[in-house]
């Protein structure tokens, strides 16, 4: 029963447009910001999304608020006033660097993901605001405002702790999206070598898979056509010093390594081996690093001859 | 007994000024106008900074009205026509930041160059290999032929006022001097 009720409310928030216009102000709001600070071609960039940490930064952050203030009800419980002023303290300032972070990731959704953010953030913004004051009122020595004050703020940051799992499970936001094919395990020819015209996508099927091909630093390189954020086209994106950047949000991958450089993807892009034969590009995936013993059969496998 | 039709309110209906289009021609249309300046900047060598300057403005002002049309009007209505309009939303996000890098590139520089080749790149992904090889052939043969051309008169009246609208020209201004006095 519970189930089917919050899976009703779910719908109701994906499919609320209402959303969608204070939604896209924020945005514009948020990336004329960013482009003022020099957040988006700087460093701060990928630091934000957690590209540093191989997966998103902000649930880690939002680990703290829900922490401390968990604390903080059980000092109230127990009536050590200080601690639980500490803890509150905490909570706000863990909330803080969540919200920069949650809002740093939510500007690169969609759609249905896009709204359930927005409520996430709301929901978020309030229970802040109580603890806010629940904060201050406590220094001010009015403790049991400051203690109705983080009752009222506590079922707020669990709803908004929901929605922000929901994101990730239900709508996959921060998730590695590629989808750890093994294919093609052997060199499989793709195009002719003589089409592959320097500096420019070729999208192609190696089997049931979509590659895109570029050649450049005299290399042939070949990534899955796919970014690992949200699952974006590569072959419509375009190439800059060495990298290749998703058309859809932004995120730059590495032409060699497949690594993300900038986010919002923070994980690699599958890379594939290659190699030129009787004028054909051949592509094989490039295997992931194995623990088998030197002269193994896989490992045997696995050596390029070019 | 019928009632005659009457042929007074007929002629005293002002024939529309504009050349009514489908929505999609529009976009298309307007797409020209941007890839025209794209083009004009290419061949403005670094020996005329002031040209490269003014091209640029022109562009944002241009790019910036076109994501305005887009966003208000094209893109709610086509919502439950085709599910490409989030990615194509998302797009929009990469034109702003190439547009502000742009802008923020001194034009005598070689990074004026690699920005400018990044924003031709960028807008001809989202304007040609997404809108018009995908999102719009779809658009047009989903969409109803009626609310095409509705919203092409719509997305036409609207770009007419935004283009003589003097607030938006100053705030767009005002971008455009906090993006350049704020770059590194």
């Amino acid at each position: 029963m519970a189930q089917r009720a919050l899976d009703r409310l779910l719908n109701a928030i994906e499919g609320d447009a209402r959303l969608d216009r204070p939604g896209h102000r924020l945005e514009q709001g948020l990336a004329f910001a960013e482009n003022l600070l020099g957040v988006t071609g700087g460093r701060a960039r990928g630091f934000l999304h957690g590209v540093w940490l191989g997966h998103p930064l902000h649930p880690v952050l939002t680990d703290l608020p829900i922490g401390s203030w968990t604390t903080a009800l059980v000092l109230d419980l127990t009536g050590q006033k200080r601690a639980a002023r500490a803890a509150v303290g905490v909570g706000l300032a863990g909330a803080l660097a969540a919200a920069v972070t949650g809002l740093h990731d939510w500007q690169h959704t969609h759609d249905n993901a896009r709204r359930v953010g927005m409520v996430h953030g709301t929901l978020n913004t309030l229970a802040v605001a109580l603890y806010g004051w629940s904060w201050w009122q406590r220094g001010r020595g009015h403790h049991l405002r400051g203690r109705l004050a983080a009752l009222l703020g506590y079922p707020v940051i669990m709803a908004g702790g929901f929605l922000g799992g929901t994101l990730v499970h239900r709508h996959r936001i921060g998730v590695d999206q590629t989808g750890g094919q093994l294919d093609p395990r052997h060199f499989t020819p793709v195009l002719a070598e003589r089409d592959l015209t320097g500096d420019r996508l070729h999208r192609v099927r190696a089997g049931d898979v979509d590659v895109v091909l570029v050649r450049a630093d005299g290399r042939i390189h070949a990534l899955e056509n796919a970014c690992p954020h949200l699952g974006g086209p590569l072959s419509q994106g375009w190439l800059r010093d060495g990298s290749i950047t998703c058309p859809w949000h932004g995120s730059q991958f590495e032409l060699r390594s497949g690594e993300s450089l900038n986010g919002p993807a923070t994980a690699p892009v599958p890379c594939f081996q290659t190699r030129v034969r009787d004028g054909w590009i051949e592509v094989r995936r490039a295997p992931k690093p194995t623990s088998s013993p030197p002269g193994s059969a896989l490992v045997h496998q696995q050596e390029v001859r070019p | 007994m019928r009632r005659r039709p009457q042929a007074l309110t007929e002629v005293r209906e002002a024939p529309p000024r504009q050349e009514r289009k489908r929505a999609t021609r529009v976009l298309v249309e307007h797409h020209e106008v941007l890839r025209g300046l794209i083009r004009r900047l290419l061949e403005t060598p670094r020996s005329e900074p002031g040209r490269r300057r003014a091209l640029a403005d022109e562009l944002f002002d241009e790019l910036r009205m076109h994501e305005l049309i887009e966003e208000e009007i094209f893109y709610p209505a086509m919502r439950d026509v085709t599910p490409a309009v989030g990615a194509a939303w998302s797009e929009h996000r990469q034109l702003s930041d190439q547009l502000a890098a742009l802008v923020r590139a001194d034009p005598r520089t070689g990074r004026f160059d690699r920005e400018l080749r990044v924003m031709h790149d960028a807008l001809e992904s989202h304007a040609h290999l997404d809108e018009e090889r995908q999102m719009f052939p779809e658009i047009e043969r989903f969409a109803d032929e009626e609310q095409l051309i509705e919203l092409g008169d719509r997305l036409q009246a609207r770009l007419g006022r935004l283009r003589s609208s003097r607030r938006l020209r100053t705030v767009h201004r005002l971008q455009r001097a906090l993006l350049r006095r704020t770059a590194r």
